[in-house]
């Protein structure tokens, strides 16, 4: 079955969830609702591809999830980031600097 | 929380552990989206709407979380499970049919191995059983291949080697025991008193034997065996200290054994050498020729059966120098020896593993039939696989799929096998105790389900791989099609060819097997026994006191005449060959031409004992096949009864049926002699019966395999054939409609099933040349490659199978071809 949506975007949500958690644990709301903030509502995660890609983090076992209560008393999944997460984070951060300023570079070319 | 949007949201996802989950994350995020949107400023209906649709196509996403939870192997594999028992539960007819091949093949291997295993692989009971090993001595010159130890020979082993760490000896006698309610004749084993320490035995009840007890003039003392304190005293729990009565003198019980397999004879009870009237006479003890003992040792924990040989041997020779009159030259007197587990294997061997490798062969056939079952119904199947594909399902998950489906079918015929096999080694056991005592060792435990499973796991994958193997790479095609009839690659029929002359072959190869041991079977009741077996009934008959013979044979005057053996020469026993009288003896054909050749014997003398005491020949009879009619006859002497005293078989020919008179004959003889004792009554022709048992029980079984081979065969070959009709149904309707008889039409469809036989029978020629002359130690008078069995077998195996094709082959012939051309 064919993805529509290209592994580069998909690395590359995975790497704002992770930066995402690795500020503070939360539960996937607070996620997509922590990236729109951040990115001044630029990048809108839709729930279709963000709980996907929070329960592939956690196979691959650099987030994991455990039930809590939010603040207003309701049953949520919290997921934090794990120490291998940590170590994802920034080889993927580290990767995606790299392309970016390969991308500019090539934008800036004459 | 609104009502509806639970219920929409249950109905959503299915309701198990991870879905649940899921399902209240994703409830809780949409709770927070539609307060959002509610702080946004939507009416609430606005909000959840809106909330719902940010969510997507709702399947896709099930799916996408799916997807990435594939990771998760037990979940998907219990949804195999689930899957498969639904399949299997929606075509009984088809599980019924291979559940029961499958168990049939299953369960033949799991009762056959746990034999195999009892008896050929297991270690012996005994503490460390691989150190004990059977001392033999043997005089090959004079044909005697077990000489037996005398005292001396057995105190010269123990004092001189340096290889064993303890020598035992053993012999067995039958008694007559006083002390219960009728006089009862026992058989007990004489052995020295580390025989039980020797083997590492400990009793269940009360003590083994101590050294004082073999001292001469200790009291005497008995060790009963399990099964006979089971047998005759129920298991008395009070059993020891009991005092009998035996040879004129005092028993008292001592100990009871565990139940353990008795090697070299099943033994009522044991009691050391100072007990037995014979064993403990002076003379006995002095005279190096009185050879009657077993010997049994243990090496020393770093010596090797070839050490201990060549040490032990060097003894023997030295016997032989210092002890010249003991040992002529015309003995070829030698020592060997052979592990225990060897002596008590041996003679099982050979039809044990025949019987496993023919079981094998059967779960084969068994999965060759259930492959092509599988093949058949995933053909029609099809469809259903190639909308799966359509959805997601990857060709690696259809394959595990079809596998899970597969294994459960094999799992559940192994559950079902494992019934067989318990409900039937009973059977087992009996058979195999007549080639080794190991056969009471026999049970259906942990190691024979572990077989099972791994059996039955093999055969899952054997049959299940192949088909499932064969699905194409691309099943879209098969959607498209508007006939229901898919086209059948030209692999898979192949395959479902290819597995048919499999089974062909095999199967010729059990037929051989069988048909070979059936040939046997009829040559050895052709053999001429010697006598006339009819109605004659045998007794053994004690008084009581039992004599050791040297292979003597004491007749009353009326046996020749009884068992009607013809007399060759010269004149029978009379009532005049008493104790006065002169000593006399008769001896059989083949004793008469092994010492005097051509010349007549009679009236020739000969001695036992160097010329103290010499008998006449009085007379030649025919031989008889005392030790089995497989074997060849041995030299025979007849004593008149009257002459030693001793005890005899008592031989009755009845003019009423035998077992009729039973009964009045045993009051004549206690009429004599209360004290005399009675055992073994049985008919002649039961005798000679009971000595061909195994080769006719080998037989039967051998014969039960290889008809369900038969049946197997013609089942698959019947199957196949069919499903290639049902499928040309469409070409046959055209061939029909453009005029071809209907004989064209069967001679069609004939020709492709005869080739696929005919293919087998090559094979199946081929296999059995090489395999069943592994099985000629089994066999009597018959060649493995005996013409006469080889045809008979071909002709028959060709008649089933030509049957096999032809029933759906006339049904071709019936095809009308209107409907046929119409059939989609």
């Amino acid at each position: 079955m064919a993805k529509t949506r290209s592994d580069l975007l998909q690395g590359t949500l995975d790497m704002l969830i992770l930066r995402t958690l690795a500020l503070e644990s939360m539960h996937g709301w607070g996620v997509s609702q922590r990236i729109q903030q951040t990115s001044s509502g630029v990048l809108n995660v839709n729930q279709g591809s963000l709980y996907p890609a929070l329960y592939r983090l956690e196979e691959q076992g650099w987030i994991t999830a455990e039930w809590g209560s939010s603040d207003n008393n309701r049953q949520a999944k919290y997921y934090k980031l794990t120490r291998a997460g940590r170590k994802q984070l920034d080889e993927e951060t580290a990767n995606w600097q790299r392309l970016s300023a390969a991308v500019e570079q090539v934008l800036q070319a004459t | 929380m609104p009502n509806n949007l639970a219920r929409s949201l249950r109905t959503l996802f299915k309701l198990n552990r991870a879905e649940q989950e899921m399902e209240r994350e994703v409830r809780f995020h949409l709770e927070m989206e539609t307060e959002e949107n509610l702080r946004r400023g939507m009416n609430p209906e606005e909000a959840r709407l809106t909330a719902l649709r940010s969510f997507g196509g709702v399947e896709r996403f099930k799916e996408e979380c799916r997807d990435v939870k594939r990771n998760r192997p037990l979940e998907t594999l219990w949804q195999d499970v689930r899957f498969g028992a639904r399949v299997l539960r929606r075509n009984p007819g088809f599980t019924l049919l291979a559940v029961l091949t499958l168990s049939l093949g299953i369960g033949a291997n799991t009762a056959i191995f746990s034999v195999v295993y009892g008896v050929l692989l297991r270690p012996l009971p005994y503490q460390q059983g691989g150190q004990l090993i059977v001392l033999r001595q043997q005089a090959p010159l004079a044909r005697n291949n077990n000489l037996f130890f005398s005292v001396g020979e057995i105190d010269d082993y123990r004092a001189k080697n340096r290889t064993v760490a303890d020598l035992a000896e053993h012999h067995s006698m039958a008694f007559t025991l006083f002390g219960g309610p009728e006089p009862e004749r026992i058989q007990a084993a004489v052995v020295s008193a580390n025989f039980f320490e020797l083997m590492g035995v400990t009793p269940l009840l009360g003590r083994t034997f101590a050294s004082s007890d073999e001292a001469h003039g200790a009291e005497a003392v008995l060790i009963l065996s399990h099964q006979y304190w089971r047998r005759s005293h129920k298991g008395d729990p009070n059993i020891v200290g009991r005092v009998f009565r035996m040879n004129d003198r005092p028993h008292t019980v001592i100990g009871v054994l565990p139940p353990l397999p008795q090697y070299p004879n099943e033994n009522d009870m044991y009691m050391p050498t100072s007990a037995c009237p014979t064993r403990s006479g002076e003379r006995f003890i002095a005279n190096r020729n009185a050879r009657m003992m077993s010997v049994f040792a243990r090496l020393k924990a770093s010596m090797s059966e070839a050490q201990a040989l060549a040490d032990l041997s060097t003894i023997a020779g030295r016997m032989k120098e210092t002890y010249p009159d003991a040992y002529p030259a015309n003995l070829g007197f030698s020592l060997t020896l052979a592990s225990l587990h060897k002596e008590l294997t041996e003679r099982a061997q050979p039809t044990f593993l025949v019987l496993l490798c023919t079981a094998g062969l059967v779960l084969l056939l068994a999965c060759a039939n259930t492959a092509n079952l599988t093949l058949a119904r995933l053909m029609r199947r099809e469809r259903e696989l190639a909308l799966r594909a359509a959805l997601g399902a990857s060709r690696g998950r259809l394959i595990r799929q079809l596998l899970t489906e597969n294994m459960l079918l094999a799992l559940i015929g192994g559950v079902v096998g494992v019934l067989l096999a318990a409900w039937s080694i009973k059977l087992l056991v009996n058979f195999a105790a007549r080639f080794t005592p190991r056969a009471a060792e026999i049970s259906p435990d942990n190691t024979a389900l572990l077989f099972t499973l791994v059996v039955s796991v093999a055969t899952g994958l054997v049959f299940g791989l192949l088909p499932a193997l064969s699905l194409r790479q691309n099943l879209v095609p098969s959607l498209k099609e508007g006939s229901g009839q898919t086209a059948v690659s030209a692999g898979r029929r192949r395959l479902r060819g290819a597995l048919v002359v499999a089974q062909v072959a095999v199967s010729f190869v059990l037929l051989i097997g069988a048909g070979l041991m059936l040939r046997s079977l009829f040559k050895l009741q052709e053999v001429n026994p010697g006598f006339d077996p009819e109605r004659v009934l045998v007794m053994r008959v004690t008084a009581n006191w039992s004599k050791y013979t040297t292979g003597q044979q004491y007749r009353s005057a009326d046996y020749f005449r009884t068992i009607r053996l013809p007399l060759l020469s010269g004149r029978l026993f009379t009532e005049g060959d008493d104790a006065q009288a002169p000593q006399v003896a008769m001896i059989n054909q083949t004793l008469a031409r092994h010492r005097w050749g051509d010349e007549d014997p009679v009236g020739k003398r000969i001695s036992f004992n160097e010329g103290r005491n010499w008998v006449t020949i009085i007379g030649v009879v025919g031989d008889v096949r005392q030790y089995g009619l497989n074997r060849e006859p041995t030299d025979e002497l007849y004593r008149p009864v009257r002459q030693t005293n001793g005890a005899g078989n008592l031989l009755v020919r009845t003019t009423a049926a035998p077992a009729v008179m039973a009964p009045q004959l045993r009051q004549a003889v206690y009429g004599v002699d209360p004290e005399n004792a009675i055992d073994q009554v049985q008919t002649l022709e039961r005798v000679r019966h009971e000595s061909i048992a195994s080769p006719r029980l080998t037989t039967v079984l051998l014969g039960l395999f290889a008809a369900l081979a038969l049946l197997i065969t013609a089942a698959g070959i019947a199957g196949v054939m069919a499903l290639t009709v049902s499928q040309r149904t469409h070409e046959i309707g055209i061939r029909m409609a453009l005029g071809a008889s209907a004989i064209s039409v069967l001679r069609m469809v004939l020709r492709q099933g005869l080739t696929l036989v005919l293919l087998g029978l090559a094979l199946g020629v081929a296999g059995a040349f090489a395999l069943t002359r592994l099985m000629s130690t089994l066999l009597f008078a018959v060649e493995p490659t005996d013409p006469l069995t080889w045809l008979m077998v071909a002709l028959a195996l060709a008649a089933v199978a030509t049957l096999a094709c032809f029933v759906p082959a006339r049904r071709a012939t019936l095809i009308d071809s209107l409907t046929a051309l119409r059939s989609e």
